[in-house]
């Protein structure tokens, strides 16, 4: 649900506060139970609207990309690449090209992703 | 609001109106709860159905491009969307392990079967991601088939108890969709899982102890082979299926076979693995106890504790804790990073627990794709 209506539903709600007050004033007379009843329902109404489309908009996150890290074999040297996964790529699979630091050989050390972890809300 | 005293001619109208909006609400409550819930079934299961729609279009695509039409994987797919496997008879239980991995084996050959004459072109490697591949879409279908069932049972019946059940179920249901969906492109790209975890660490530790791809043994078990390493005057027979294609082997059996094949001399059984975190602890947190860690339908965990209860030989594992979708899912960079904890462990365990001049059997248990020999 888009912001069309969200506006929708905030509008609604606001009309139906204004009816239910309106119904509780004790001067409006016999249609009183008419204008607290319609309010209710259209302050439900409106909220339901505000609040609806909440979840999806959450599930419609992208998984975090794929990364390669690359790692010289020489000990001593620290040389690190990390690149996007390409396919084809394994973990412990020897890379082709030589370091560009010292010229040994290198290795895929880890193919993973980095996950966001969502905030810590609970603390116990 | 005046509630009570009526001062108006048609204010019985509207108490009859406000009866009737009660007795509506207190008879028929329960029909518009039902309503509800049915709409939030519905919800639900249009988004297992575009999980199941997606995934089975990734299987299609990553299936034809070794060279059979999209028109003919398309079909053949879909006739192997529902393949079933019937769980053996438990009244009799004499036996029933060798006949459940009885039956497991011939799915297994059927599958591969399947896979190799739908994608003729692909390497052993390939055909074992595919095979993965197929799984998870064979697991989404099957999510989506059983909620369209109790939907529209619960929608003719009118049950309550059935749609209640399935929409309590639901929020549970959509996660482990949600963590096969998100699997499925890490399986037809050949990635790494969480589940690997096992394998990677023996690997890992072989290679610390001068071990390299030439050195490991082949199909000691269908698809598993070891590293036999020497470390502080111990050897180690380090276990593991073969990768980077997607299989988990059968390890279990392999162990078994080590186990009798070094009669006598297999002092400690290791078992690595990854386990299912509860909520609320940490990604990646590595555990250890006693035991098999070893996911399997049963035949296997029970041939390595048979084994190590014939022989008495001592069994530890030590866990590496993920949720789901880090289990089947591309490896969070949390699990790699236990890997020095993990390793540190297992050379604990043998330092401590055996003697020099032992054999020990380290076996990490998981799925190998994307991880290297
Ligand atoms: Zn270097």
């Amino acid at each position: 649900m888009g912001w069309m209506s969200r506006i929708l539903g905030v509008i609604m709600a606001g009309s139906g506060g204004v009816l239910l007050i309106f119904g509780m004033d004790p001067t409006t007379g016999i249609f009183s139970y008419v204008y607290f009843f319609l309010g209710l329902l259209m302050m439900s109404m409106g909220f339901a609207l505000i609040t609806g489309g909440r979840q999806q908009q959450r599930e419609q996150k992208p998984p975090p990309p794929t990364v390669t890290e690359i790692r010289c074999d020489n000990r001593e040297c620290t040389f690190k690449e990390i690149r996007d996964f390409e396919k084809g790529d394994y973990i412990l699979k020897p890379v082709d090209v030589p370091c560009p630091k010292c010229g040994g050989r290198m290795t895929v050390e880890g193919i993973y992703i980095v996950r966001e972890e969502p905030e810590q809300t609970i603390t116990i | 609001m005046q509630i009570g005293l009526p001062t108006n001619d048609f204010s019985w109208i509207i108490n009859l109106a406000f009866f009737a909006f009660i007795l509506i609400f207190s008879l028929y409550g329960a029909k518009i709860q039902m309503w509800q819930w049915l709409k939030q079934i519905e919800a639900g299961l249009i988004e297992l159905k575009r999980m199941m729609l997606e995934s089975r279009q990734t299987a299609i695509d990553t299936f034809k491009i070794y060279g059979r039409t999209e028109k003919d994987v398309a079909s053949e797919i879909d006739r192997w969307l529902d393949y079933f496997t019937i769980m053996p008879v438990d009244l009799d239980p004499a036996g029933i392990l060798k006949r459940l991995d009885h039956l497991l084996d011939n799915r297994r050959d059927r599958f591969q079967e399947f896979v190799s004459e739908l994608a003729p072109d692909a390497t052993e490697i390939q055909v074992q991601s595919l095979e993965n591949t197929l799984e998870v879409s064979q697991v989404l279908d099957l999510i989506f088939r059983i909620v369209r069932h109790f939907y529209i049972l619960g929608k003719k019946t009118g049950s309550q108890i059935m749609i209640m059940q399935i929409q309590m179920q639901m929020p549970d249901l959509l996660r482990i969709a949600k963590a096969y969906f998100d699997a499925i492109a890490a399986f037809s790209d050949g990635k790494p899982i969480g589940d690997g975890i096992g394998p990677l660490v023996i690997t890992k530790f072989a290679r610390e102890q001068g071990a390299t791809p030439d050195t490991y043994v082949h199909e000691i078990s269908r698809e598993v082979g070891y590293y036999p390493v020497e470390f502080e005057e111990r050897t180690v027979l380090a276990l593991r299926a073969t990768g980077p294609g997607g299989t988990v082997g059968k390890p279990g059996f392999a162990v078994k076979k080590l186990v009798e094949e070094n009669k006598g001399k297999i002092a400690r059984i290791i078992t690595v693995d990854a386990a299912l975190k509860l909520e609320g602890e940490e990604l990646g947190r590595v555990s250890e106890g006693t035991g098999a860690a070893i996911g399997d339908p049963g035949p296997e965990k029970h041939a390595i504790e048979q084994a190590a209860t014939e022989n008495g030989i001592g069994i530890e594992a030590i866990v590496i804790k993920e949720d789901e979708a880090a289990a089947i899912g591309v490896i969070p960079k949390q699990v790699i990073d236990s890997l020095p904890e993990v390793i540190e462990r297992i050379k604990t365990a043998i330092l401590k627990r055996t003697k020099p001049g032992d054999k020990i059997i380290l076996a990490g248990i998981g799925n190998t794709i994307g991880i290297g020999l």
